[in-house]
């Protein structure tokens, strides 16, 4: 082969490489600005970059220092080592004077880090005491997560029932709702496996642990929805374990507690409510407790979700209508017109818009229907009455019915009377 | 060239084969045994093949001086054990058919134990005819499972018989003993790592002579029995629930309190100068109502901080009890602890299955036996 043939060959090999690394660089350019635009999404309620309480608050004035400086010093670090990948690249020269040793040069580069580290340390551990608090704590509500929804339980003592007027135990689910500017203290467990609640808005997270009761503050300084998310791994639909924190003004919550506490009224007879209260007893009653609900002989309907579930609960159904959510708060019990119309109202109106709660117009009859058809088919479960052999005959969540449409839409009637 | 051994392979081969076509059929489509016998056949296939390429490893019957230094013609290395502990472990398989299946399975595993050693020893004396050759062989084969099993059992025999030896000494000893075998070990360890000169075999020995005192004690500990109080607690049951009386039971001298003191509880139930509250984490001031979860298992912890021993007991409604014969009666449900002493705390864990609303005409509640004007109101949403 000639001098010119052997010339051409390494040009044209350095050509392709050229490509090759244009494509990649373009590539990772793609990446990086899609993953840069995906910070703009105006839709992201459960974005930690906004909060909207003190103890968010808290942890966003300890997290923008240190992401900034966490962002200088990474800035820092990826130039200097392109510069030098840039500048010291091959080029058939010889290899530099190898240096072993250079004290100054380490002691600066151990005690800057360690500076910083000291920096970002001492406001860390101010901001860890200051949410482990308790003592402030105006209302207690306890937080019990099973697969895969959230129940919130209001305790009818102490300063709930003396302040806030709950004079007996409220069970709700899907939608947290507390009093704006009001120090509220979750005690959160579970009643299956390990699961994390968060609502990134309000504050961090608390992972909910069988047999143990952890601490977490919470406050909304304004009314509105704050969404939230499980964030501990926690079986098949963990991504459908959501959660949301309603924050009302100190007269709408009081409005909703009377809500809440009002005694049961039976649908009137003869109508298509009433007839779904009659399947529903017959189909839901075993483990959806609806207080005030009656036998024929005038005894408590008690359901008893521990015989049929793993986790011995199912979402109390007393004041579905008045949750915007279902299901672990995965779909939305408002059409999305009557959702917007909630989720975006300002602090103002919100709390009134809310409290109607959910009417026949606005029922998202779709979703509802079709977890009424079948739950297992929507959000996955382990429901398969022939597979239930590991834990002895007992569902992980809700099973498939087997509902006739007659009986679905007579119990969607009698449900949306639960408010 | 289908050589004597390779037919018995591809014979076996295809037999298990077959047996996979079968298995499908008979088994509407099942494939796990179907698999595992398609992977055996490949395997048998694989080894006939070996043996047709290698022709069974025979020599030329031309070449006498073969005969001599062939592997095969090597004598063994030494003498087997592995003969007469095959034969023990297949009676240990027989006499666990007449007496119990833990006799029989361990026998099992011990056979096949046994026999796999003895079939690989008998392999490796013969793969050359380099007798320390053999040795080394065997070594790599094997050693790899020997040395971990053995080392395990090794570990079991000593936990076992450490552990009979504390369960059946004083519970004021145990402490005492395990510091000094700690401390001897210990020593022991360190002379050997500082002195270099040390012979291995000194070591080996008394290393022996410890393990076998260690079992001997051990042995003589396991016929003793254990200390009375553990005893007692296995006959009377003391971690089991027990009527909830003011009566003191045999369960209330022994009872477990310091290690079912929870670190998280639902509640703190403190009885104090006759009166009885609550603490829950949450509530800054005592509680004379509670909230407790439905379906849960509540850990609740009672201290008492009154003069004498008192009992918690819980109440939690009633249920339907069949006494059969179509007679039935409603029994309360009920938790309590054991008797407690001035200063003393024990924690109780409790399902509570159904919400207060569901037994009007008894509330729940948490009372010390015997003191009737003090309660705590407990309501389950």
């Amino acid at each position: 082969m000639s001098t010119v043939e052997t010339m051409k060959d390494r040009v044209g090999e350095t050509m392709k490489n050229l490509r090759r690394g244009r494509a990649a660089f373009k590539a990772s350019l793609a990446v990086s600005a899609l993953t840069f635009l995906a910070s703009c999404a105006r839709d992201a309620p459960q974005d930690t970059w906004q909060p909207a309480g003190p103890n968010a608050e808290q942890i966003d004035n300890l997290q923008r220092p240190v992401f900034y400086v966490a962002g200088v010093v990474g800035a820092i670090v990826f130039v200097a080592v392109g510069w030098a990948i840039w500048r010291y690249r091959d080029r058939g020269q010889a290899i530099p004077e190898q240096t072993h040793g250079k004290p100054v040069v380490e002691i600066v580069l151990t005690v800057i880090p360690a500076l910083i580290l000291l920096g970002v340390a001492i406001p860390t551990a101010g901001t860890i005491f200051k949410l482990a608090k308790t003592s402030d704590t105006e209302m207690t509500i306890n937080v019990t997560g099973q697969q895969w929804w959230w129940e919130y339980d209001y305790p009818a003592v102490g300063s709930n029932a003396e302040q806030y007027g709950i004079t007996a135990p409220i069970v709700t689910s899907g939608q947290l709702v507390i009093p704006e500017n009001t120090k509220v203290l979750l005690r959160v467990t579970s009643r299956d496996v390990i699961h994390s609640y968060w609502i990134p808005k309000l504050n961090g997270k608390k992972d909910s642990v069988p047999g143990r009761v952890h601490l977490l503050r919470l406050e909304g300084a304004k009314p509105g929805i704050y969404a939230g998310q499980c964030t501990e791994f926690c079986g098949l639909s963990h991504a459908y374990m959501r959660m949301e924190a309603v924050v009302l003004s100190r007269a709408d919550y009081d409005a909703w507690i009377a809500n809440q506490l009002e005694a049961y009224t039976s649908p009137e007879v003869g109508t298509l409510a009433a007839e779904g209260e009659g399947v529903f007893i017959q189909q839901c009653s075993r483990c959806h407790q609806v207080n005030g609900l009656l036998n024929a002989d005038g005894t408590p309907i008690i359901s008893a979700p521990d015989q049929y579930l793993v986790s011995g609960a199912a979402p109390n159904l007393t004041n579905l209508m008045t949750r915007n959510t279902f299901a672990g708060a995965s779909w939305d019990l408002l059409t999305p017109e009557c959702r917007d119309d909630v989720w975006k109202s300002d602090s103002a109106t919100f709390g009134a818009k809310y409290l109607k709660g959910v009417t026949t117009d606005c029922l998202n009859q779709k979703d509802l229907r079709e977890w009424l058809r079948n739950a297992p088919g929507k959000k996955p479960m382990y429901a398969n009455p022939e597979n239930l052999a590991a834990t002895g005959g007992k569902y992980r969540g809700m099973p498939a019915l087997g509902l006739t449409e007659d009986q679905i839409n007579s119990i969607v009637a009698y449900l949306l009377e639960r408010k | 060239m289908i050589t004597t051994s390779s037919k018995l392979f591809y014979g076996l081969g295809t037999l298990s084969f077959v047996g996979a076509l079968v298995w499908v059929v008979a088994h509407d489509g099942s494939s796990l045994g179907s698999v595992a016998l398609i992977f055996l056949a490949i395997s048998l296939l694989f080894l006939g093949g070996i043996a047709s390429y290698v022709r069974d490893g025979h020599v030329l019957s031309t070449d006498t001086a073969a005969h001599a230094s062939a592997p095969a013609a090597q004598s063994a290395s030494g003498n087997s054990w592995w003969p007469l502990a095959s034969a023990l472990s297949l009676g240990m398989v027989v006499v666990g058919l007449i007496s119990s299946p833990g006799i029989f399975k361990v026998g099992v595993a011990l056979s096949i134990a046994m026999f796999g050693e003895w079939m690989i020893t008998n392999w490796s004396d013969r793969a050359s005819a380099n007798a320390a050759y053999n040795e080394k062989v065997r070594g790599w084969v094997v050693h790899p499972l020997e040395i971990p099993v053995g080392g395990a059992l090794l570990m079991t025999v000593i936990v076992l018989s450490f552990s009979r030896i504390m369960l059946s000494v004083a519970s004021e000893s145990g402490p005492i003993i395990f510091a000094v075998v700690g401390t001897a070990v210990l020593v022991s360890g360190s002379l050997v790592s500082v002195r270099r000169g040390v012979s291995k075999r000194l070591v080996g020995g008394a290393c022996a002579v410890a393990l076998v005192a260690l079992i001997g004690v051990g042995l003589a500990s396991a016929f003793s029995g254990e200390r009375q109080e553990l005893s007692d607690a296995s006959e009377y049951d003391h971690y089991a629930v027990h009527p909830c009386g003011e009566e003191a039971e045999e369960y209330d001298e022994e009872a477990s309190r310091a290690v079912s003191a929870k670190s998280s509880v639902a509640a703190t139930v403190i009885f104090k100068d006759g009166e009885l509250y609550a603490e829950m984490d949450g509530f800054p001031d005592p509680l004379t109502s509670i909230s407790l979860q439905r379906s849960y298992d509540l850990t609740i912890l009672f201290r008492n901080e009154s003069v004498g021993e008192h009992r918690m007991i819980l109440n939690y409604g009633t249920v339907v009890e069949d006494l059969g014969g179509g007679v039935t009666r409603d029994s309360n449900l009920q938790a309590c602890t054991a008797l407690i002493g001035e200063g003393g705390e024990q924690a109780i864990i409790v399902r509570i299955p159904k919400p207060s609303s569901a037994s009007p005409q008894s509330p729940y509640n948490i009372v010390v036996s015997g003191i009737e004007d003090s309660s705590i109101e407990v309501l389950v949403p």
